[in-house]
């Protein structure tokens, strides 16, 4: 199987602050990939360098490639946009789009790409909701606010959102870290069913999240990649004293 | 015992304090109250079917009323929003977004000098750029108030977007929305009514300007013929007829200003009930 | 709601009902050669080493578990049993092996007195029916099941003791004969108590009670 992207040599910056520093490593299709490490590693900067979100941010500029299937996302005549609907994102604290209807909030990419036709949006809502495990829970309140949800509720739909696009990855940037453990435990399911049919990259801080939910580990230190590996690997025998000390909490 | 006097110590300065905001809060509304009992007061005895049906009376003229000014008015103003509002909405857009453009840095300068300078000497300009070329007129006043207008939508404008939150911007732009119509949809739609407060703002501003319509629009007391014709205007009304020697003109002058602080209470509503939050 | 460690209790608990069909087999491979005086020796080690194998698959799955998803409660009693389970399993399978070696270097029991074969073979019948029951209540995590297939042993144990007292008593049979078969009554006896172990390990899934049942 070809691994869904292979970074080469990435460097980034914010202005002159060098927060990735040659990162080399391929990622696996339909696999859960965790980044982990101390905060300000770079971790974050690491996935919005997947779909190109790093260069939104003012004085944010990065040097190698990304190949994603193949084809280098930093390459001439690539378009941004177009990577991110095939590379779709959640963010931190959940934000649904307060002004819209649940529905809305789902229907909202292809809304705003211009599709209409009502029957193809129902279908797509509803199977992006089912898939991200909230249509149970919001099918009577298609017309509530994305807002009224509970924190939980609004990250799924976040989740669903992305969906909504047809993504072939689903880059998470710690997406429970504003939520309580029942919460955090069904979006944890929620990442392993959606393993089955999308590459998932997700950063996270707690490192037992990214035992429980990835299949490979990577441990970024000061922009680094320090150690990747198969996550039972990195959990159980890490190669790296780093990995070690970090993993048993003696620094971080 | 010292225990108990600081709390009786505590106690009052929390009367002291509430007695203070109360008070703030009723001289703030007594001006505005005042205004409008006098206003009402005088102007309610001018209002009758006639005042909202006729024209400006000619002197000596009984009856005759403000139709005419209200026509005048809401034309002028129509068209000065006409300008000024996309032109403040996108300059406003262009400062929030492009926040760090070295452009922005002097647009956001002269716009602050913009709103600083006296509106006559708009007028003034208004008058040499337009009124000395085709003559009193609506686009040379509408032109006029527009120029008033743009500073305080590109402002509240600017205000507004940057308000809305960034992670909602990621969010579209994560979805593969392109920029523009991240800005377009999500981001104006967000802020919207702030925006729409602005704007409001901006034309409850130019509803009671005087001055620059004084130079630019002149003086007409027939009802609205032509853009590059002056029209009747509401507050030119009020500085008019309550100059003039007539008992009865000097009452149309209070009608005209209690009509006037209808058609600003009027928009606040309307705009009010038409941004009113879906959730 | 499912949740991620269940896949991995999942696994862990088919590895364990094969081991438990690979030990049953394995005893009574063993106990149709003493019977029958058939050779099955080597098919007996390769089920043992198939089971030490697994065991320690076993072991390594439950490490990773307790490595990646923080178990507690029940979750944690049945990582902890089901390791000492795979580690019972494969006893089977190594007196299984203990007890086709006898047959194979001291000649077995086959030719000795009728009575000693069909002492041997009441005790492997028990034995083996104990493993059975125990595999069925490990399924479904049957403390009362358990608790009754340890009864059993108690009778197994008698079987052994009645079975020395009578080899002493008689003293008619060859030293050949003696030594095989009380070696292969002693295996049928330890099977039996690593029977009892189980059982006790799915009571403490079951209730979290540490039960000593023999």
């Amino acid at each position: 199987m070809a691994p869904k992207f292979e970074i080469e040599d990435l460097n980034a910056w914010f202005g002159s602050k060098h927060v990735l520093k040659n990162i080399n490593m391929k990622i696996e299709e339909n696999a859960v990939t965790a980044i982990i490490g101390p905060s300000g590693c770079g971790k974050t900067t690491l996935i919005r360098c997947l779909n190109r979100m790093h260069e939104i941010t003012p004085g944010a500029r990065i040097s190698g490639k990304v190949l994603f299937n193949r084809v280098n996302i930093y390459g001439n005549g690539i378009d941004p946009v177009m990577i991110r609907r095939k590379i779709g994102m959640v963010f931190q604290k959940p934000n649904p789009f307060p002004m819209m209807s649940v529905y809305d909030n789902v229907a909202a990419g292809l809304k705003l790409n211009g599709i209409r036709d009502k029957k193809n949006l129902d279908e797509v809502v509803r199977r992006s909701l089912e898939l991200a495990n909230l249509w149970d829970e919001v099918k009577d309140d298609l017309n509530k606010s994305g807002a009224s949800l509970s924190g939980g509720q609004q990250q799924r739909l976040c989740i669903a959102r992305a969906l909504a696009v047809e993504p072939e990855v689903l880059l998470m940037d710690e997406p429970c870290s504003a939520l309580d453990p029942i919460a955090t435990a069904k979006i944890e399911a929620l990442i392993r069913k959606l393993a089955e049919n999308y590459t998932v990259v997700i950063v996270t801080h707690n490192m037992q999240q990214a035992a429980r939910v990835s299949d490979y580990t990577a441990f970024l230190y000061l922009g680094e990649l320090i150690e990747y590996g198969p996550t039972k690997q990195i959990f159980e025998n890490p190669k790296h004293e780093l990995t070690e000390r970090y993993l048993t909490g003696e620094f971080g | 015992m010292k225990k108990l006097d600081y709390y009786r110590f505590r106690i009052i300065k929390d009367y002291v304090a509430h007695f203070l905001v109360y008070l703030s809060l009723v001289a703030a509304l007594i001006p505005l109250f005042s205004i409008l009992y006098e206003v009402v007061q005088r102007g309610i005895s001018a209002i009758n079917l006639n005042f909202f049906i006729n024209p400006t009376p000619t002197v000596g003229e009984k009856g005759g009323g403000v139709a005419n000014a209200i026509q005048g008015t809401l034309i002028t103003m129509g068209f000065a929003s006409l300008i000024g509002i996309p032109v403040g909405l996108m300059s406003g857009i262009f400062l929030s977004e492009y926040s760090e453009h070295k452009l922005s840095m002097v647009i956001r300068f002269f716009n602050d000098v913009l709103s600083g300078i006296p509106s006559i000497v708009i007028g003034v300009f208004a008058y040499a750029l337009i009124v000395r070329s085709i003559g009193f007129s609506v686009i040379a006043a509408a032109f006029a108030l527009a120029i008033i207008m743009v500073p305080i939508v590109t402002r509240t404008t600017e205000e507004a977007l940057k308000l809305v939150p960034l992670s909602l911007r990621e969010a579209a732009i994560a979805l593969g929305v392109p920029r523009w119509k991240t800005v377009a949809t999500i981001v104006l739609r967000s802020a919207k009514k702030a925006v729409v407060t602005g704007m409001l703002l901006s034309i409850a501003r130019i509803a009671g300007e005087s001055a620059p319509v004084l130079v630019t629009m002149g003086y007409w007391r027939w009802w609205f013929a032509s853009l590059n014709r002056p029209a009747a205007n509401l507050a030119l009304n009020v500085f008019v007829f309550a100059m003039s020697p007539f008992e009865s003109w000097i009452v149309l002058a209070w009608g005209s200003a209690l009509v006037l602080i209808l058609l600003v209470l009027g928009v606040n509503i309307a705009v009010r009930v038409l941004t009113k939050e879906r959730y | 709601m499912s949740r991620i460690i269940d896949s991995g209790l999942e696994e862990l608990s088919a590895t364990l009902h094969k081991m438990g069909e690979l030990a049953y087999r394995a005893v009574l491979a063993a106990i149709i050669e003493c019977v029958e005086n058939k050779q099955v020796y080597s098919e007996i080690c390769e089920i043992s080493d198939a089971l030490v194998l697994m065991a320690d698959n076993v072991e390594d799955k439950a490490f990773e578990l307790i490595a990646r998803f923080q178990p507690v409660a029940s979750d944690l009693r049945t990582i902890k049993s089901y390791m000492k389970i795979a580690y019972d399993f494969a006893r089977f399978g190594r007196y299984a092996l203990d007890v086709s070696y006898t047959n194979q270097k001291l000649g077995g029991i086959g030719n000795c007195d009728a009575w000693m074969i069909s002492h041997v073979k009441e005790m492997g019948e028990k034995a083996l029916k104990m493993i059975n029951l125990s595999i069925t209540s490990l399924r479904s995590h049957d403390a009362q099941l358990a608790e009754k297939v340890a009864q059993t042993e108690r009778e197994i144990d008698k079987m052994y003791f009645d079975f020395l007292n009578k080899l002493i008593e008689r003293a008619d049979t060859t030293t050949k004969c003696a030594i095989s078969s009380v070696l292969i009554v002693r295996y049928l006896e330890r099977i039996a108590d690593h029977v009892t172990y189980i059982c006790e390990s799915i009571i403490y899934i079951a209730t979290g009670r540490k039960v000593v049942l023999r």
